[in-house]
């Protein structure tokens, strides 16, 4: 059993449209915020996965640190969306 | 890459596509907030298959954070105004992306290079983090500052006045 790039990209597809359709389909817009993770995950898997088997123009490591810092900006969103929503009633 | 980190990989993506999904259909904040917890375990382990184990610790600890923002309950529900024709309209888009970018995923294995780091790799991170990519890193570092500061005062201000 092997894992190639193309699994790797095709992964981060997944991740990517699972995000856009947790932010398409959530009728709360705070939590249609989830998607956002989701979908800067899977842009970072597939920087990893290029970083991993397809990197030799730039930096090997370019893709791993542009993963560690789309998890940072991905909770900052989520962050300042979670801020704007507000307090609220629970439900 | 061997089968022992190919198995890890594949299961890593069955969890993380999973919870992702749990989290679109499962409701309640608290079962939202567990699914983004296990949807961010499993990206974190597919970082480790990927020998990018620093990535996977730092998506580790922002995924918990944002599983116990989105679960917390003191935010407030804004209900989209559109209807559920468009939400149906969101969905055959988000599957019309996925085709997209899985043929492009399909075209995309023309190229391979060798590997030298380690497993976690933070050391080269760190040096690529800070040294190369400095400014970068500083620009990201103030607009979390940015947004955690707005996110804050902008929750004690509505708190404030209720």
């Amino acid at each position: 059993m092997s894992a190639g790039l193309v699994s790797v990209l095709f992964v981060g597809a997944a991740l990517v449209t699972t995000g856009v359709f947790v932010a398409a389909w959530k009728r709360d817009l705070t939590a249609a915020l989830a998607g956002l993770p989701l979908i800067f995950g899977g842009a970072g898997v597939a920087f990893a996965g290029v970083s991993r088997f397809a990197a030799t123009g730039g930096p090997p490591l370019f893709g791993q640190g542009m993963a560690a810092l789309l998890a940072v900006v991905a909770l900052a969103l989520v962050a300042l969306g979670v801020g704007i929503a507000g307090r609220g009633t629970p439900r | 890459m061997d089968s022992l980190h190919a198995i890890g990989f594949y299961v890593s993506a069955a969890i993380s596509v999973g919870g992702g999904l749990a989290l679109a259909f499962l409701p309640g904040r608290g079962s939202r907030g567990v699914a983004l917890a296990v949807a961010g375990l499993g990206i974190a382990g597919l970082y480790l298959s990927l020998s990018a184990g620093f990535a996977g610790l730092v998506a580790l600890v922002c995924f918990a954070g944002c599983a116990l923002l989105l679960a917390a309950p003191h935010y407030r529900v804004i209900d989209a105004a559109v209807g559920g024709a468009w939400r149906q309209a969101g969905a055959v888009a988000a599957a019309g992306l996925f085709a997209l970018l899985a043929y492009a995923a399909w075209r995309g294995d023309f190229f391979h290079a060798l590997y030298y780091s380690g497993d976690i790799g933070s050391a080269s991170i760190g040096r690529l983090l800070f040294a190369h990519d400095a400014l970068t890193t500083e620009a990201v570092g103030a607009l979390v500052l940015a947004a955690l500061a707005g996110a804050t005062a902008m929750w004690r201000g509505r708190g404030r006045g209720r």
